[in-house]
């Protein structure tokens, strides 16, 4: 079994405006991590998941490669963080809707049916609890922001 | 960075290192004796116990005697932590749509 995450939303701004969004670095980093994206198959990148020593997380690098780039309907990019997280997949889809756009979002490739398997752990010794905790963390101080 | 050591040993400090995932590994298609799970490692038998240990403290073996022989089978539900960790995931993406949203509608009033 390999889990999915998956999601759509629709917006009220047209594909163009969106895939800006999703793939100018700057915008890109105001909602979601500092990077070095580049909207072109094949680039690797990097997002910096800051710091945060209010609650004990001391920041995460997550490794990505453009898979697809196909202005302004489709982009994907691999997703690795480490744990069950490697060569995962993020994708999203840009339907238009009317003025507005379809965004269907996934993420994709985390097999917990063999969470022990050499493909999904690479490096023996990770610190699940660690990275579990970590992204705990990160969700409760992004939650606070918006408080 | 510290971190508060739990009290009680998690599923996910069991499953981090890989001869005990192999281990689980072995015991997904059925019970084994400790004997036939050793022959797989080329680590000491005391060393192999010691692994088997760790994994029945987080609940993730039963341990069962047949005789003079200990037998190990998978608790599969015990790994739900595990899938819990993707909904956290979930949370994430959630979280950071929204930001999305927030974003395009921001930049529409610009």
């Amino acid at each position: 079994m390999t889990k999915t995450i998956r999601r759509e939303i629709l917006v009220p701004q047209p594909r163009e405006q969106v895939w800006r969004a999703l793939t100018d670095s700057t915008t890109l980093a105001e909602w979601m991590f500092p990077n070095d994206f580049e909207p072109r198959v094949g680039h690797h990148f990097t997002f910096r998941v800051p710091p945060d020593p209010k609650v004990g997380f001391d920041g995460l690098v997550v490794r990505c490669e453009v898979l697809e780039c196909e202005p302004p309907s489709r982009l994907a990019f691999s997703w690795s963080a480490g744990g069950p997280v490697e060569n995962t997949r993020v994708s999203y889809r840009l339907e238009p809707d009317g003025d507005g756009t379809r965004l269907v979002f996934e993420h994709s490739g985390f097999d917990l049916s063999q969470p022990w398997g050499d493909q999904a752990f690479q490096g023996a010794e990770f610190g699940w609890a660690k990275m579990f905790k970590q992204l705990s963390a990160v969700v409760a101080g992004l939650a606070a922001d918006r408080k | 960075m510290v971190l508060t050591p739990d009290r009680e040993p998690d599923v996910f400090t069991a499953i981090s290192h890989r001869a005990r995932r192999q281990m689980l590994d072995l015991l997904t298609e059925a019970e084994r004796p400790v004997s036939v799970i050793a022959a797989h490692f080329e680590m000491s038998r005391p060393a192999v116990s010691q692994h088997l240990r760790v994994l029945l403290d987080a609940g993730l073996l039963t341990e069962q005697r047949h005789g003079r022989e200990r037998r190990y089978r998978l608790v599969p539900e015990q790994l739900g932590p595990v899938r819990d960790w993707i909904a956290h995931y979930e949370r994430f993406w959630d979280d950071h749509l929204q930001r999305l949203q927030k974003q395009l509608s921001k930049r529409n009033r610009e």
